[in-house]
């Protein structure tokens, strides 16, 4: 590290002027009318980010790929139905919905939450909170998302997956019926196939 | 670089010494076209320069800025950008993520694709062939299966951190509106791409999945209270959806279509005029929005 020298010994004030030198500052570039800001260039800043999440993301993806391959059961079969038949589990929360009422856990209710969420922006319009997560003064739009779309979506996907054994019926999964009986009539959650 | 062309002299003719024709050649793309030496000297730094118009390594802002907007794959993102936009625990990389996944799985369902015949006596042991006789199969089948499961999950997840820091509000409201298009698109590509392996698991799925659908019988029947005929709305989406009362050959090339076709492209499209709007809207969200 070089001496610290003075300002004063490289630019002198000068008495008759009302202006001065303040600061040396290193930089690659002039600033113009601007005030301080907190950008960066996205080279490399942004770009080193995004290939580091790239590159664990396909990490993971082909881990899971080599030791945990995708189910393959035995071929379709119209003929031997399984005791319960569940949907891909990201729809097991409505076969959940559906096995309560038909119509209104199968499309009525997702069909008003999607509608719903789409509405979200033109109702709450207040500047509050932006940028911040769970802003204080936005508690109640965090509670209400939370209670309302959340927690019962991940919710009725686990009783779904987890909880719903034969017959739609409910049983703890480590108490789960191996081998149920078929009986025909009500293997599908009450929705009559 | 450039060379000096040396004219022949008409005035005074001499005795040009006997040369090769090769070398005859030489001097006649000489005098013609001097530059094409230095072309060919120059020739794979032009082809570099002609596809990556910025420097390797750029190292001034304005070089760094360049390297940005002088780019087809990354001037749709800003040549700067917010310190707070790049923290990890503000985003999570929920957004890219999903991109990232959706690419995966288009190139593992491309590689796929090769593989697959949409038929109910073969696609089952098309599957078979992926894990036993194809080079690499299982790890395609795998990686566009966990890329297809995670992708709901990020896309979910994206959701949820765009509500929770209030991203969504104005003048962001139309790209809330798309993204929740894409969340519902994303979950059908799923159900569609879940029967295509053909097995039990598959076609029970889709068989209790399209039975939802017939559910909408409710409204055209509640609708007949209003002196309406019954039109039978589920039983019309089901018969459309499943090309039949039941899962069989026609669903099986329906949901092929629309899995390998019809909603790449539409989720696709959605996905740029998704970044569009970003960008359009003043980038990702701040706190230097808010009042506060």
């Amino acid at each position: 590290m070089a001496k610290r020298v003075r300002e004063e010994e490289i630019f002198p004030r000068n008495p008759n002027k009302t202006y001065g030198l303040m600061e040396i500052v290193k930089g690659s570039s002039p600033r113009v009318d601007r005030g301080p800001d907190d950008m960066v260039s996205s080279w490399p800043h942004l770009l080193i980010r995004e290939a580091i999440l790239f590159a664990a993301c396909f990490v993971i993806v082909l881990a899971l790929a080599l030791w945990a391959p995708p189910p393959l059961e035995k071929p379709a079969d119209p003929t031997k139905p399984p005791n319960p038949a569940k949907a891909p589990w990201y729809f097991l929360g409505l076969q959940e919905l559906v096995s309560y009422d038909a119509f209104w856990g199968g499309l009525g209710i997702p069909g008003i939450v999607i509608i719903g969420l789409m509405f979200i922006p033109y109702l709450d319009r207040h500047h509050s909170g932006i940028g911040r997560w769970f802003a204080k003064s936005r508690s109640t739009a965090c509670w209400a998302f939370t209670l309302i779309f959340v927690v019962p979506s991940i919710i009725l996907i686990i009783i779904g997956t987890y909880f719903r054994g034969p017959n739609w019926g409910f049983y703890p999964p480590w108490n789960m019926p191996v081998e149920p009986p078929i009986i025909l009539h009500s293997i599908f959650g009450g929705m009559g196939l | 670089m450039s060379v000096q062309t040396q004219k022949p002299s008409d005035l005074t003719p001499r005795q040009e010494p006997a040369i090769s024709p090769l070398q005859k050649l030489n001097r006649a793309i000489y005098r013609q076209a001097p530059e094409v030496f230095d072309s060919i000297k120059l020739l794979p730094y032009n082809v570099y320069k002609s596809i990556y118009r910025t420097t390797a390594f750029p190292k001034t802002e304005r070089e760094r800025s360049e390297a940005f907007f002088n780019s087809f794959l990354l001037h749709i993102q800003p040549a700067k950008i917010e310190k707070h936009a790049l923290r990890f625990t503000y985003t999570f990389g929920l957004g890219l993520l999903s991109t990232y996944l959706f690419l995966l799985l288009t190139l593992t369902g491309i590689l796929l694709m090769f593989f697959y015949v949409p038929a109910t006596d073969q696609a089952y042991f098309r599957m078979l062939d992926l894990r036993s006789s194809v080079s690499f199969g299982g790890i395609m089948r795998g990686l566009h299966f966990w890329s297809a499961n995670a992708m709901i999950g990020a896309v979910f997840f994206h959701m949820c951190r765009v509500f929770y820091t209030g991203a969504y509000k104005p003048p962001r409201e139309l790209n809330w509106v798309v993204g929740v298009i894409l969340f519902v698109l994303t979950l059908v590509m799923g159900f569609t791409g879940y029967l295509l392996p053909w097995d039990q698991l598959a076609f029970w799925a889709i068989t209790v999945g399209a039975n939802i659908a017939g559910k909408a019988d409710y409204i055209s029947t509640s609708l007949t209270g209003l002196g309406l005929p019954d039109l039978h709305f589920g039983l019309f989406t089901k018969n459309m959806l499943l090309g039949g009362d039941v899962v069989g050959q026609e669903a099986l090339l329906r949901f092929y279509v629309l899995h390998v076709a019809l909603l790449p492209v539409i989720l696709f499209s959605l996905i740029v005029w998704h970044f569009w709007l970003i960008r359009k809207t003043g980038g990702i969200s701040s706190p230097k929005e808010s009042p506060e």
